[in-house]
């Protein structure tokens, strides 16, 4: 008796790990688990300006918390939602030197009736978003809405800045695969030892939301939270290495400046005096 | 600014609230207005330079050609940038000098420093020039003519006593430009405040730039960048530009367009952050002191024209390498500025070796006959 239930635990346990293998896909769920139903509601027409109304960090935690707390009102009639899986075929960071694009392929393995795809993606500290070229692009059709949330001031290195976050609201169209580009442009990195300095970027966080209708400020808008796959081929994180200064070039390229500079005014200087000699010098011999 | 919001929203817009103003326009009449503005500034300031040339007393069409057909200063204008306006105001200053219209001279003076604060270096021969015993205002002033082929017997440095240093034109013209320099602040601080103040006045400066640019300084205020400088540190930054532009005003004042191309040529040489656009600072003072070089093109100058572009080509290099193909060469593009610091050193050497020293205005009191009979 003893050793038949034994046998059925093993089987039991050994079909419950076959099942498991045999799933291609590792899920892995976006974040901590969400209450039963994965919908939130929105005033904004961006979930990140509802964000920063209230909140002022980047941390995950911070912003699950503030998903969980955007409840819907009565008039928003409740539809239980068939949860929705995104397949993130493909990430990669593409070009070179200080201005690169994000590239990320995004499959949806099921319909809805939401149809605009909300991409937030938390930028690493080390790049940022240039607002003005993200209006342009949007301008021409490239994304149905983007904007800018955070530190956008172009200019500040990486240690003087705070972080941004790009949200991207892109219509679906009917094969459920968007592809985005998001151009990224590096700032000046924290001095090291290497010469190199990496970056590297996160998941974005998926919705699925209903369209924003313009006019209409305070309507709210539904939004699914998307589970995010990984295709198997995308199991390496993606990366950039951007040039930051080596410390140990410090001593000398302070003096070396410093005395190029001396240098320089020197022989400017000797040459302006000089010059003023030499027309004095004229004046007295002709007079 | 159109919709009445505040120009410094934008967080790279660092300029006088007057620029945008002026750029209005842009937004009501056609998006293009601004360039139009900017390349018709370009053409005036080619007619400055030869109605200056004029006063002079010479013709020169090869002057006005290397500003109107330099391809840098003119593409300056049509991409937008605002530097041509300056330049026509600057021009149009020394003109008025030597028209001998001081208050015309003292107003646009006040109004280009609230626009571009650099001008501010330009202060010094400017006021050195209105020694009352070459300038007074109200009858034109005498100017030099050069053409006697005869050196001045006088200094080239002005005596100083303290009476002179407080004449009527030098406090006439002290009190018009910063009166209206004052204005203009004032204004644009009602409208903008604080945030006029911090970016288009204190930001440049204040302004130390980590980023890769053709100042030598670029990689030490890199490398420094975390922690700030202490007070001592600046000052010893500094004081090889500020020695410079002291020993160039008092070793060529008397020739203050001559003493003004020197100081802007070392001005942007030794500033902490060059841009190119700053060349065109001094590009177009360079045709009002060509007449007077004895450079000869062959070979000398064209020696120093390959020496100053390649210079610029090297260091475009590295900073290609460093900024489309994010290869780390910091170093090397903090090296080809030092070589491009040398090149302009040499070339500024050479063209103060070969230039033909000749004072802007006559003194007064020689000007009865007992001179002109000696300049002849």
């Amino acid at each position: 008796m003893g050793s038949k239930r034994g046998r059925s635990v093993i089987a039991a346990t050994f079909i419950f790990f076959s099942m498991s293998c045999l799933n291609s896909i590792s899920t892995t769920q976006a974040g901590t688990s969400m209450l039963d139903s994965d919908t939130f509601c929105i005033s904004d027409q961006y979930i990140m300006k509802s964000y920063f109304t209230t909140q002022s960090s980047l941390k995950e935690s911070e912003f699950r918390n503030f998903l969980r707390l955007q409840q819907c009102s009565e008039n928003i009639p409740y539809e239980k939602d068939v949860p929705v899986v995104a397949m993130l075929q493909h990430r990669e960071v593409t070009g070179e030197g200080s201005h690169r694009h994000l590239l990320t392929t995004i499959k949806l393995l099921r319909q809805s009736h939401l149809h605009e795809l909300v991409i937030v993606e938390r930028l690493p500290l080390g790049v940022f978003a240039d607002p003005f070229e993200l209006q342009s692009l949007q301008q021409r059709r490239a994304f149905s809405d983007v904007s800018v949330f955070g530190d956008t001031d172009l200019e500040q290195p990486s240690f003087r800045s705070n972080r941004s976050v790009v949200e991207i609201h892109v219509e679906i169209n009917g094969n459920g695969e968007i592809s985005v580009e998001l151009p990224l442009h590096a700032r000046y990195q924290l001095i090291g030892e290497s010469g190199y300095s990496r970056v590297e970027f996160g998941e974005p966080d998926l919705f699925l939301c209903s369209r924003h209708v313009p006019n209409q400020e305070h309507q709210q808008r539904r939004c699914l939270v998307l589970s995010v796959g990984r295709s198997k081929t995308q199991t390496r994180s993606v990366v950039w290495d951007i040039p930051a200064g080596i410390r140990s070039h410090t001593e000398y390229v302070s003096v070396i400046t410093f005395v190029a500079a001396v240098l320089s005014a020197f022989s400017i200087l000797v040459a302006s005096v000089l010059s003023s000699k030499v027309e004095s010098c004229k004046n007295t011999k002709e007079l | 600014m159109a919709s009445g919001e505040s120009p410094y929203k934008r967080t790279t817009y660092r300029y006088s609230p007057l620029l945008a103003l002026l750029l209005v326009p842009n937004s009501i009449i056609h998006r293009s207005w601004g360039k139009f503005i900017f390349s018709a500034s370009d053409l005036l300031v080619g007619l400055f330079i030869r109605e200056i040339l004029k006063l002079r007393k010479v013709v020169c069409t090869v002057s006005v050609m290397v500003w109107l057909l330099n391809p840098f200063t003119f593409t300056i204008g049509t991409r937008g940038n605002c530097e041509p306006i300056v330049c026509a105001m600057i021009l149009w200053i020394i003109f008025s000098l030597m028209k001998g219209n001081l208050s015309q001279a003292a107003f646009w003076y006040g109004l280009v420093v609230h626009f571009r604060v650099y001008p501010i270096i330009y202060a010094l021969p400017i006021i050195l020039v209105l020694d009352s015993k070459l300038f007074r205002s109200g009858p034109k002033p005498s100017l030099e003519d050069w053409n006697s082929h005869t050196s001045s017997t006088e200094k080239k440095t002005f005596h100083f006593s303290v009476r002179s240093l407080f004449s009527r034109e030098r406090i006439m013209f002290g009190l018009i430009s910063g009166g209206v320099f004052l204005a203009c602040n004032a204004v644009s601080f009602y409208f903008y405040g604080h945030e006029f103040l911090h970016e288009a006045l204190l930001y440049h400066l204040t302004r130390t730039d980590p980023r890769h640019n053709f100042s030598i300084y670029f990689y030490h205020i890199y490398l420094h960048y975390e922690r700030q400088f202490s007070a001592v540190e600046k000052l010893i930054s500094f004081l090889p530009q500020f020695t410079l532009q002291l020993a160039l005003v008092f070793s060529f004042s008397k020739d203050p367009v001559f003493c003004m191309f020197l100081q802007t040529v070392a001005f942007v040489a030794f500033n902490k952050v060059i841009t190119a656009q700053y060349f065109v600072w001094f590009y177009c003072l360079l045709p009002l002191i060509l007449p007077w070089s004895r450079m000869k093109l062959k070979w000398e100058g064209i020696l120093c024209i390959i020496l100053w572009i390649g210079a610029q080509t090297h260091w475009l290099l590295w900073g290609y390498m460093l900024e489309f193909k994010g290869v780390n060469v910091l170093l090397q593009l903090w090296m080809a500025s030092l070589v491009f610091l040398a090149a302009n050193t040499f070339v500024l050497v050479k063209i103060i070796q070969r230039h033909r020293f000749s004072p802007l205005f006559r003194q007064y009191g020689s000007s009865d006959g007992k001179n002109v009979e000696k300049l002849d």
